[in-house]
């Protein structure tokens, strides 16, 4: 783990997405006004009383960038939760059992690959109105296949080891053999591929809140993206600063991903385990 | 010079000014004719047809391919299109038009009677909802007896009739391109012929519509432009980019952030307007769902009426572009917009003396609680939700911050439209909500159904309170009936002094729009859907 | 490449297909209210309600609708859009070939420019140069779609002067034969560019990373000690290279599918992106299922060319 940080790129990436989750833990400390007051004079830049600026309705944009990455990282990690509860279950129960079984699973893996995540979320929202909720699980059952891939991958591999047999000899259960040697073996192959499953979710909830589809109730980067667009030549900062927070998220995301990849195996053939 | 002569150079020099006269107006008209307009549009319209639906977007696109039997000016006031004159008979029971004898279609069929009655028996009445609402009822019989005459009979006085001829509330149609289909069906709505201005060239869906010049309208020397297309720009900061960078000339409306910025550049002109061809005289209109318990108390509704700060609303939601509301009725509607009615104002101690008199008390929560109020439960929380287009979620959030202050917890809830007119119509399943209620011309048109006992009902836009008053309901009825506006004014008058009483409704800004366009171009009348009729650009 | 591994891999198409109808199927019956609804949308009267009600077999057991959906499905029927009053297949693909040309060119120019890009940072690996041409690349990938795309209608449009922002053919007038191609492409300059900035990072990502692995293998080392020139080693560790950028698009369609929707509506490219839009404010779900039964299909279509194509690019790779 260390290792990553050695690389600049790894460094780079581990402060920002740090910073990110740091921001968004501490958003009530960091940024104790209520991001939906409107506290201040509508449409003001930046200033020394308002870091970034206000928007049309005098809300503090600072403190709105800050609740709303806390809301996207509460929306990632509860995707990457699901994801990876059910990426465990069927990449271990798959590679455990190997055969047949492992041939269905595979099979449903590639199904849920296939499944385009954002128009399956328009549709979800359109049928059952908007909601972060709706929005989680949608990502959540759509984002496990790369993280069974991996923890298949993985359990295949462990499942010849002699150990295992030895192991399995003394009356172990699989269960106990999946947590205490799959996973943590499986663990830096599938952080690579959480981290860049964390910044294509935060991208996702970006874009359903631009096109309107966001969570109203819920100030999300996305939504204030949304209501920044009337105001781009008028009121830059309304814009700037919640793109920048996605995009350095993101990117930070990505450059860890790319970090912990490249140590992990850097010559590895799998590349359709990236960019998930 | 001999006498003489003196006359012949005279003669002469008269007769050649005489003859350079016409001459030189027709050069100067001649300056002006030609060019292409690009307009803006913001949605697909789906159709061509503006006979058969009350659709902005349709009605934006299509009624320049048509006219209706009177157009209107400036002011609101009728004035002939497709009927030269009119009288009205039996105090206001009978309305006999005679049309125009020169007006073709653009296939070439001359326009006659038939077409007008054919349009409102099988098509208007049938398909369009505002006139099917106010005329269906009333209307005893469509006579045309010869080529050039149509009588409406009506079985009462029918006082809004001449505000409802234009080519957004009654555009005529061709009886025999109609005949004999189904009017929603029929393949003329994609390729329209009709009569107006212009013509239909092609339309590639969801892009763009081209018309072309109408050489044969009967204004005569009308419409300058040669082609006038439309470009379908659904996110209205790209129309405003497109308006700057040259690629369009015309908008529909400019959102509130530009509009300073526009109105400083010389290269662009504005003009305010309280008319849109998906309905005019628009008010922003609180609903309260007067089967809701909670809010069957008048002074809880005066409550909330005192605590919005409707200023608020109009500077920050619409940039100032509009003006709070002072009336039921639109103050564009001037013979019956009333003044010095006791509308709730902004006073927010008032509110919270109000709120507490009726028994909403505040206790350890920043919600109030209810403590003896009549109808509710002890302990119950003043909670209500509010219901609105996503495009009006500005409303909500003011509501939420500004009845927040006073102890009231607003739950936003937005809907899209296709969701948000069963939710509250049908299924009446809001407590508060807010519509853009257009007055319509006349207010027959738009706001009787908003007060009436017979328009509560399922179908969308009609008495969302659920609002009954048998004296209300008399005095519309009343009006309706009478055709002299002196006398119509004083029963609106009364109308709106009891509503505003009751308050089944919260009345907060009207909302005009602002059409912009390039200096290069002029002549636009935005007051109607005929705007580019006399419409030309410089080249 | 085997006659039979291309058997095979397209039969594996059948099941991803019966997926993808299958979640379909249970969201349309998942979804609070009447089925029909979801169907056929909001705005439609009785008799229409009652029209999709017998061509979905609404009243008949779970099971029997599914193979009725499934077999409307493949007919090639999706259905009637009521708020567009024609078949739903009809109106989406009306508005596929805008997208399409978006998306390849937005493609072609990622590519391109990621290939180059790839070359030049795996040559100078582990200095500042490879760092500098990564991260920028991941900004071209991190910043949203719609973000970019409104600064480049700002700046480079309305800011220049010499691109237009939007539609895809001059409003003003109609050209034909070779100047209509070049007034599409003026149009299509920025919303391409936009896209194409969010598809470079993975392309040069992958293309550093082949051939990086290529250059460091004992043959290229022999070659270049033998004095094999520059031009033909980058060639043939460039070979290497491509393939795994064949693989990712198969799998990257989804999300250009998305960004495309994003920067359309931007742009106002008359594309798949305004009929997403238009449709989820009218509640117009038979276009919506459509839209979401055609992506989808992409996905598939694209997956098995690209696996295709990878296993006749290299012919090391045998799958019996």
């Amino acid at each position: 783990m260390s290792n990553v940080l050695r690389t600049p790129g790894g460094a780079l990436g581990a402060s920002l997405t740090l910073a990110f989750i740091v921001v968004a833990v501490l958003a009530h400390v960091i940024a104790p006004t209520d991001p939906y007051a409107s506290i201040g004079s509508p449409l003001t830049p930046p200033s020394r009383t308002h870091v970034f600026g206000t928007d049309d309705l005098g809300r503090d944009v600072f403190s709105g960038v800050v609740h709303g990455a806390r809301t996207s990282l509460t929306v990632t990690l509860a995707v990457i939760a699901i994801a990876s509860v059910v990426g465990v279950a069927v990449g271990a129960v798959a590679g455990y059992r190997g055969g047949g079984v492992d041939d269905l699973l595979m099979r449903g893996t590639e199904a849920a690959q296939i499944v385009p995540r954002f128009f399956l979320a328009v549709i979800i929202i359109a049928l059952f109105g908007p909601g972060l909720d709706r929005v989680v699980v949608v990502l959540g059952l759509t984002s496990w296949p790369a993280i069974a891939r991996v923890v298949r991958a993985e359990t295949l591999s462990l499942s010849r080891r002699e150990f295992v047999d030895a192991a399995h000899a003394l009356g172990a259960r699989a269960s106990r053999i999946l947590l205490r040697h799959v996973l943590p073996n499986a663990l830096p192959t599938a952080l690579v591929v959480i981290s860049l499953n964390a910044a294509s979710v935060i991208l996702l909830e970006a874009g359903l809140g631009f096109i309107g589809l966001g969570d109203p109730r819920a100030i999300s980067l996305g939504y204030l993206a949304n209501n920044a667009q009337r105001f781009l030549r008028v009121a830059w900062w309304m814009t700037l600063f919640p793109g920048a927070a996605i995009a350095l998220a993101v990117l930070g995301l990505n450059l860890v991903g790319d970090a912990l990849s490249d140590l992990a195996d850097p010559r590895r053939g799998d590349r359709a385990a990236r960019m998930a | 010079m001999r006498r003489g002569q003196r006359s012949v150079v005279l003669v002469a020099l008269l007769v050649s000014v005489t003859w350079a006269i016409p001459a030189w107006l027709d050069a100067q008209e001649g300056s002006a004719r030609g060019g292409t307009l690009v307009v803006a549009i913001s949605a697909d319209p789906g159709h061509l047809n503006p006979a058969i639906t009350t659709s902005g977007a349709t009605h934006t696109a299509a009624e320049l391919l048509y006219n209706g039997l009177l157009g209107r000016d400036e002011r609101g006031d009728a004035v002939p299109d497709l009927a030269e004159s009119w009288t009205i008979e039996q105090a206001g029971a009978v309305y006999r038009f005679r049309l125009r004898n020169d007006v073709t279609w653009h296939d070439g069929t001359r326009f006659t009677s038939a077409d007008v009655k054919f349009t409102f028996e099988e098509v208007l009445l049938k398909f369009h909802a505002r006139t099917k609402a106010s005329m269906g009822g009333a209307l005893a019989g469509i006579d045309a007896p010869d080529d050039r005459t149509v009588i409406f009979r009506f079985k009462q006085p029918y006082a809004p009739l001449l505000l409802q001829l234009d080519a957004t509330e009654a555009p005529i149609v061709a009886k025999h391109i109609y005949q004999g289909s189904d009017p929603q069906t029929n393949a003329a709505n994609a390729q329209p012929i009709g009569t107006g201005p212009f013509k239909f060239t092609s339309y590639r869906k969801g892009a763009e519509i081209r018309l072309a010049r109408n050489p044969t309208y009967f204004k005569k020397g009308l419409p300058y432009l040669d082609e006038l297309m439309m470009r379908v720009i659904p996110d209205p900061g790209t129309q405003v980019l497109a308006l700057e960078n040259g690629e369009v000339d015309f908008l529909w409306g400019v959102p509130g952030p530009d509009q300073n910025r526009l109105r400083s550049d010389a290269r662009f002109r504005m003009a305010q307007t309280s008319y849109h061809p998906g309905g005019s005289n628009c008010i922003m209109t609180v609903s309260f769902n007067l089967e809701r318990p909670i809010l069957k108390d008048v002074r809880l509704r005066r409550a909330i009426g005192q605590a919005l700060d409707r200023e608020a609303f109009l500077r920050q939601v619409l940039f100032g572009e509009g003006r709070v509301a002072t009336a039921p009725i639109s103050s564009e509607l001037t013979w019956a917009h009333a003044h010095g009615l006791n509308m709730p104002s902004f006073d927010r101690a008032e509110a919270e003396r109000l709120l507490d008199a009726v028994g909403w008390k505040r206790e350890r929560d920043t919600t109030r609680v209810a403590r003896g109020v009549p109808g509710v439960p002890d302990g119950t929380r003043l909670a209500i939700d509010f219901l609105h287009f996503p495009a009006f979620s500005k409303y909500g959030e003011l509501m939420r911050q500004q009845l927040g202050t006073v102890g009231i917890d607003v739950t936003p809830r937005p809907l899209e439209p296709a969701v948000f007119a069963p939710t509250v119509f049908k299924d009446r399943n809001f407590d508060t909500n807010v519509i853009s209620y257009c007055n319509g011309p006349d207010p027959e048109i738009g706001v009787r159904r908003m007060y009436h006992s017979s328009q509560i009902g399922p179908a969308p836009f009609t008495n969302a309170a659920a609002y009954r008053n048998d004296r209300v309901d008399t005095l519309f009825d009343q009006a309706s009936r009478t055709v002299e506006r002196d006398k119509r004014s004083p029963i609106y008058r009364q109308i709106q002094e009891t509503v505003v009483q009751e308050l089944p409704y919260v009345w907060l800004v009207e909302t005009p729009t602002t059409r912009a366009w390039s200096a290069k171009c002029g002549g636009f009348k935005a007051w109607t859907g005929l705007f580019a009729e006399a419409a030309f650009c410089k080249r | 490449m085997s006659a039979r591994y291309l058997l095979r891999r397209l039969a594996q198409v059948v099941p991803a297909v019966a997926g993808i109808v299958i979640v379909a199927f249970v969201v349309i019956h998942s979804a609070p209210g009447d089925p029909v609804l979801a169907l056929a949308g909001q705005h439609g009267d009785a008799a229409y309600y009652a029209f999709i009600r017998t061509k979905f077999g609404l009243d008949r057991p779970l099971p029997e609708q599914l193979l009725v959906y499934a077999g409307n499905v493949l007919r090639g029927d999706l259905g009637v859009s009521y708020v567009h009053g024609r078949p739903v297949v009809a109106v989406v693909l009306e508005r596929l070939p805008a997208t399409l040309l978006l998306m390849t060119s937005a493609l072609m120019a990622s590519s391109s420019a990621g290939i180059v890009l790839g070359v030049a940072a795996a040559r100078r690996a582990d200095r500042p140069a490879d760092l500098a041409v990564r991260v920028a690349a991941l900004v071209g990938y991190a910043t949203p779609s719609f973000w970019l795309a409104q600064i480049a209608a700002l700046t480079l449009a309305l800011g220049t002067g010499l691109f237009p922002v939007q539609g895809i053919t001059d409003a003003r007038q109609a050209w034909t034969g070779w100047r209509y191609a070049a007034d599409v492409a003026h149009h299509l300059a920025l919303p391409a560019l936009v896209l194409a900035a969010n598809e470079l990072a993975l392309t040069t990502r992958l293309v550093r990373s082949g051939v990086l692995e290529a250059l460091a293998t004992d043959y290229i080392r022999t070659a270049r000690a033998k004095g094999l020139p520059e031009l033909a080693v980058i060639r043939h560790a460039l070979r290497n290279a491509l393939l795994p950028v064949v693989t990712v698009i198969g799998g990257r369609i989804g999300m250009l599918f998305t960004g495309a929707v994003l920067v359309e509506t931007v742009f106002a490219w008359p594309g798949l992106g305004q009929l997403l839009l238009s449709s989820i404010q009218t509640r117009d779900m038979p276009v919506l299922l459509a839209l979401f039964l055609l992506v989808s299909l992409a996905v598939i279509l694209t997956n098995v060319m690209t696996d295709l194509a990878y296993a006749w690019l290299d012919p090391r790779i045998r799958y019996e």
